[in-house]
């Protein structure tokens, strides 16, 4: 339980866009994925967080956003400033997270790769399951959670008070 | 607590969507009459039986659908979101 | 005198850790393993407090988590349950419900006075004269239960969590483990919880081979995985097996509050014995047969000298057995079952003393046993649905019926060998796991971000479990005398009577009448005495009079754990370090704490008139609206047109409910073609989100309209003050210059080095001012440029004081401040702005019938004809020299560029003309007078300032 608990990590400057389209517009099809799933493209983490919306989210999230056709019915904001990123990572993430969040953290419910939103101690998020992160924790545990950032100094407070039965690292 | 079958996200507790109560059309407000427009404002039917009401899915989702729930027993059936089929109305069963 | 047996078998204690604490002052010492309870008797002492009501001393009656005469305080917490709390080292335990002390108890008076204090008596005695309530207050507190409540007790952490279990098991006895261990051994996840300290329910008190039978079940149950949680208590089920668990046992918090969503919940609650309702049965010394099992094998605790004991059943037979090995004589076996009876029992103060039986001998004894049925704990099944059916020959209550997803086992469902109980609960457990396979099928099949299902749903596992028998049992329930059926509540079968004789004679109406049943154990001893003894007043059957309903909680639980953590969201802005840093004085609006000023709120706004003020608005709502039908929405949700704003325009408007009523106000601007900017009031900025999603996706699902919160995304900061063109001018290469850049527009491009900035020229304040939104990113960066570069200028910061002074000043009306959930939009007095002629908006009908009548209170500007009054907010305006009430002062402020109070009003229509002397009538009873103005702006009224 020591070194691998859990650590809450603020990732306050990542870039992020939003990208909203209806079906069958050429942004649509060319983000694809199945609505509640996340998939990570070269240094890109797309994610369907609704059914006609997707995040970006890296260093390459503009680019990718700015190369989209918007033709039809289709529109991106940049959102690096609105929604704060915090990771969630480590054995004990979920039972971290499931102290101030309603949501089955299993596996069937919500395996690697799933995304969606939910409240987390009274603010919403949206949640991407990525345990297979870009570092060498590969196959560590861990949930990004997007959320708005006027709200981080309150939500680091409580996730860290929630995490503080195991072993925290910040 | 209720699971609210959301028909994007799946069953979803309560707490986690909005309530906004009986499905009620809106009348024409350029020719209603002020008893229309305020039946339609203040006055629900609360049956004791199925209902058709409106949720909105705040935190998940972000859409609004209508769903049949049975107000003695706490059964819900037939989520249905506006566009995608006929939308149910007030009376009206699936 | 120690009554501590030598050590045993199956004790719990740890004998090698002695416990020191004290008792009323006194003190003494217990082991390690003894409850608060336990330890006390070992020691000889075996009265633990007095009754509620008539102050009668109590001994301890089933020496378990249910115990109604064993409630004491521990240092600072009141109502412990001694029969359950494990004793710590240290403990300052004391009796409650005493005074002067346990011995000599004055409020013991009230058993004398006792006819007062019968049923209904709080409904009865207290009730008139009305005014005499304070007195009868008063009196009362004193002979309020409970113990003392130490108000600088530290607030303890009691924490939360959400699960989703398969399987919840509620009760660890040996039906219970075994469904457990089943559901577990299938496969399923499993959280077995129990009350008590200990799983294995009776077999722990039982033979040596019961207790090897608990140790291999727990034993296997964690080999299998089940997650044991003792000392935690299924407080309720709810809808779809949401179920609350208190647990007390979590390091760390006092008590925690689990949350869980069980696909399958097992019952199997057990059965808990019943006491026997005689004259003298709550003397100290009577106790049921599984309080001295307990007490003997469990704690080592020797109960008396000298017993009688009543049995009609093998745990009597058990107790017999019990009590002879601990070294206590048996005075006489009074045998149930073949009709022996007892009648009453004589006692000191402190202690039964003898027995009459039926026949009229009378028994000397120091302990008085009964063993005469049991209750069926159904509560969390009648949670569910269930309405329980009584059963004569087994003379008890057993279960009728639950959802499939709520399954019974167990002492509740019938009687049976342990193996006829071991094996019912495997089958439970079977078809439990079985059910929650399905379930979770289900769900995983329904939820879009959920693993896949690849198989096809799997069959519903019917209910094809053997019943249990059930066993023939006496109806024992009251002897020929009257005596106490609730304990914790002080409610006699005579006062039952009486309350039926009143006519309360409905189960249901009768225990809200004598509150039997609503105490601390929640009716599990008293309900089915209740129940029988009103059969008996009424001469009918306990079938025909049927039982209440049993509701949440299955056992008390604290307001602290249901609170749990307190989370309690709040926002701030990216400035807020240098607010913080600069001796802001903070204000909490909604969830945003802002600084409402920097120490002189007048200061603040006599530097914005005269030189530039700078204000943090971030929380003001923001939302990005694209697409081709974005003008279209504008025009339906605000009350004025839309249709022709230019790009680089921006707009004023009001957004009216469908009921007419003002739901929030702000400006929006043209960005490019199909790209808006809207802003909501702080606190409206949620609401309206959803309110546009609302319309968007219900009422007008083919229009093009994309939103976005941008609120946090922009630091938004007003620049106020003649000398706003000139510092801005300095950061940015946008020609400011008014012909270019005129009053109500907008502008986008770079301020002080960032891109993508939006500025717009509004006046709030009625000042000349711009309101940037720069990326947050570069908010406070910003922030600080602007004061290094306006320093020659005299720039200074402002908070929300000043700028509602300001807007005061200048008229503008707040949202929710001077208009109300009742306040229609006319109300504003800014018709020009509710466009009749257009189709559709938000309130239309509403608004025009209400204008068409022009029946409607108004919003107008006054003044104090005293200047140096200002009063209260929410002051009524009364019509002169009576008390009809025709408006009220909906915000004042002392104006420090006028040097006089000035107000918004809102006033009935005959008021509202200006130079109407209105009277208003302060907090304190006088009355002022005050002058309608002909503005709403008190100062400015041309607007030349902000146009400028």
């Amino acid at each position: 339980m020591a070194e691998s608990s859990v650590s809450i990590t603020h990732l306050d400057s990542m870039p992020k866009a939003s990208v909203r389209a209806a079906d069958g517009t050429a942004a649509s099809s060319t983000l694809g994925l199945a609505f509640g799933s996340a998939e990570q493209r070269g240094d890109t983490l797309v994610v369907r967080v609704r059914p006609d919306e997707w995040y970006l989210l890296g260093d390459g999230a503009a680019a990718m956003a700015g190369g989209l056709d918007l033709s039809g019915f289709a529109s991106t904001v940049n959102v690096t400033h609105s929604r704060h990123a915090v990771r969630v990572t480590g054995e004990h993430a979920a039972d971290t997270l499931a102290k101030l969040c309603t949501a089955d953290f299993g596996d069937a419910m919500t395996p690697n790769g799933a995304a969606w939103g939910n409240s987390i101690a009274g603010v919403t998020c949206d949640i991407v399951r990525d345990d297979i992160v870009s570092d060498d924790r590969t196959g560590t545990r861990s949930y990004l959670l997007l959320f708005d950032g006027s709200f981080a100094a309150y939500f680091l407070g409580a996730l860290e008070d929630a995490a503080s039965e195991f072993s925290l690292h910040t | 607590m209720l699971l609210v079958p959301c028909p994007n996200c799946g069953p979803r507790n309560a707490g986690d969507l909005s309530y906004n109560g009986e499905s009620h059309a809106r009348p024409d407000p350029k020719t209603c009459t002020p008893e229309e427009w305020r039946t339609y404002l203040y006055l629900r039917d609360n049956p004791s039986g199925w209902l058709v009401e409106n949720w909105y899915c705040s935190s998940g989702c972000r859409k609004h659908f209508k769903i049949e729930r049975h107000t003695l027993t706490g059964e819900l059936r037939s989520a249905i979101l506006p566009g995608s089929k006929p939308g149910l109305t007030k009376g009206e069963t699936k | 005198m120690s009554n501590r047996l030598p050590a045993g078998e199956g004790e719990v204690l740890d004998r090698t850790q002695a416990l020191s604490f004290t008792w009323n002052g006194k003190k003494l010492v217990g082991f390690e393993g003894d409850t608060i309870a336990s330890a006390i008797m070992a020691n000889g002492h075996h009265v633990f407090g007095r009754s509620m009501k008539y102050h009668r001393p109590r001994g301890g009656l089933t020496f378990d988590f249910w115990d109604p005469n064993t409630t004491v305080q521990v240092d600072n917490e009141p109502n412990v349950r001694a029969s359950h709390r494990k004793l710590k080292a240290g403990m300052q335990v004391s009796a409650q419900n005493v005074w002067p002390s346990l011995k000599y108890d004055i409020k013991a008076a009230n058993g004398l006075v006792g006819r007062f204090l019968t049923a209904g008596f709080y409904y009865k005695t207290f009730m008139k004269p009305a005014a005499l309530w304070p007195k009868y207050e008063h009196i009362l507190a004193k002979f309020a239960p409970g113990g003392e409540v130490d108000l600088d007790t530290p607030h303890g952490r009691y924490d939360k969590r959400y699960a989703h279990p398969d399987v919840v098991v509620a009760g660890g006895g040996p039906a219970g483990l075994s469904a457990a261990i089943a559901a577990a051994e299938a496969g399923s996840s499993v959280m077995l919880v129990e009350h008590e300290h200990h799983v294995g329910g009776h077999l722990l008190w039982g033979s040596e081979a019961d207790r090897a039978r608990a140790t291999d079940l727990v034993a296997a149950a964690a080999a299998a995985g089940v997650e044991i949680l003792t000392n935690s208590t299924v407080t309720g089920r709810y809808e779809d097996n949401w179920i609350a668990i208190s647990q007390r046992n979590h390091p760390g918090v006092v008590e925690r509050l689990i949350k869980a969503r069980a696909k399958t919940l097992v019952v199997a609650a057990g059965t808990i014995e019943r006491p026997y309702v005689f004259k003298g049965n709550d003397l100290p010394g009577v106790m049921t047969s599984g309080a001295v099992r307990r007490l003997i094998n469990l704690y080592g605790v020797k109960p008396g000298t000298q017993a009688v004991v009543l049995s009609a059943n093998e745990s009597g037979d058990a107790a017999i057995d019990d009590l002879r090995r601990a070294g206590v004589s048996i005075a006489r076996v009074v045998d149930a079952l073949t009709g022996e009876r007892i009648v009453a029992a004589n006692g000191s103060k402190t202690r039964v003393k003898e027995v009459i039986l039926d026949d009229g001998a009378k028994i000397k004894c120091d302990l008085l046993v009964t063993a005469v049925g049991w209750t069926t704990p159904t509560s969390l099944l009648n949670m569910a649905g269930d309405r329980p059916v009584y059963d004569a020959n087994a003379a008890r209550f057993f279960p009728a019926g639950a959802p499939d997803n709520v399954l019974a086992t167990g002492g509740m469902v019938g009687d049976g060998s342990i193996e006829d109980l071991l094996e019912h609960g495997r089958a439970t457990g079977e078809l439990a796991a079985g059910r929650a396979v399905v379930v979770a099928h289900r769900l995983q099949a329904a939820t879009a971000r959920a693993t896949a299902v690849v198989s096809p749903e799997p069959n519903y596992p019917a209910d094809e479990r053997t019943p249990l028998d059930r066993w023939p049992h006496p109806e024992l329930f009251r002897a020929s005398t009257h005596g106490i059926v609730d304990y914790s509540e002080d409610v006699s079968s005579k006062d039952l009577y009486s309350a039926a004789a009143e006519g309360f004679d409905s189960v249901e109406l009768l225990k809200r009448f004598t509150t039997a049943t609503m105490g601390p154990s929640q009716g599990k001893l008293e309900t089915v005495n209740t129940v029988a003894v009103l059969a008996q007043a009424r001469g009918e059957s306990i079938a025909d009079v049927g039982t209440t309903v049993w509701r949440p909680p299955y056992a008390p639980i604290s307001l602290g754990a249901l609170a749990g953590r307190i989370n309690e969201p709040k926002r701030v802005s990216v400035i807020q370090p240098w607010h913080e840093a600069n001796d802001a004085t903070p204000i909490l609006a909604g969830q945003w704490v802002r600084p409402d000023h920097y120490g002189d709120a007048a200061a603040e706004v006599r530097n914005t008139r005269e030189n530039v003020g700078i204000i943090d608005v971030t929380p003001l709502g923001k939302l990005d609206l694209q697409g081709p039908d974005v003008s279209k929405l504008l025009s339906l949700l605000y009350t004025n047109k839309w249709m022709q704003l230019p790009i680089g325009g921006v707009r004023y408007g009001i957004m009216c409910a469908e009921d007419g009523v003002v739901l929030d106000d702000g400006v929006t601007a043209r960005l490019g073609e199909d790209h808006y900017l809207m802003t909501t009031t702080s606190s409206g900025a949620g609401t309206i989100w959803n309110w546009i999603e609302m319309w968007l996706q219900t009422e007008r699902p083919d229009w093009q309209v994309h939103v976005m919160p941008v609120t946090t995304g922009l630091t938004s900061i007003n620049i106020a003050g003649p000398k706003s063109r000139e510092l801005l001018s300095r950061l940015t290469e946008i020609d400011l210059d008014p012909k270019a850049f005129p009053y109500m527009n907008v502008r986008q491009g770079t301020i002080a080095g960032v891109d993508d900035c939006v500025t717009w020229r509004i006046g709030f304040t009625g000042e000349l001012s711009y309101e940037i939104h720069v990326p947050s990113g570069h908010g406070l960066a910003t922030w600080e440029r602007l004061l290094a570069e306006g320093k020659d200028l005299g720039v200074k910061p402002f908070g929300l004081e000043a700028q509602r002074i300001m807007r005061l000043e200048k008229g503008h009306f707040i949202v929710g401040q001077d208009t109300d959930g009742l306040s229609k939009a006319p109300v504003t007095g800014l018709d020009p702005l509710l466009k009749l002629d257009k189709d559709d908006w938000a309130g239309l009908p509403e608004v025009k019938w209400t204008l068409e009548s022009g029946d409607h209170p108004i919003i107008v500007a006054c003044q104090p004809d005293d200047g140096s009054i200002v009063p209260e907010e929410a002051a009524q305006i009364l019509r002169a020299g009576t008390s009809e009430i025709v408006g009220r002062i909906t915000s004042s402020r002392m104006s420090p560029t006028l040097d006089r109070s000035i107000c918004l009003a809102q006033v009935a229509k005959e008021f509202a003309a200006a130079g109407t002397s209105l009277e208003v009538l302060l907090v304190d009873g006088h009355r002022i007078t005050a002058t309608v103005m002909e503005h709403h702006a008190h100062f400015d009224p041309e607007g030349e300032r902000l146009r400028g």
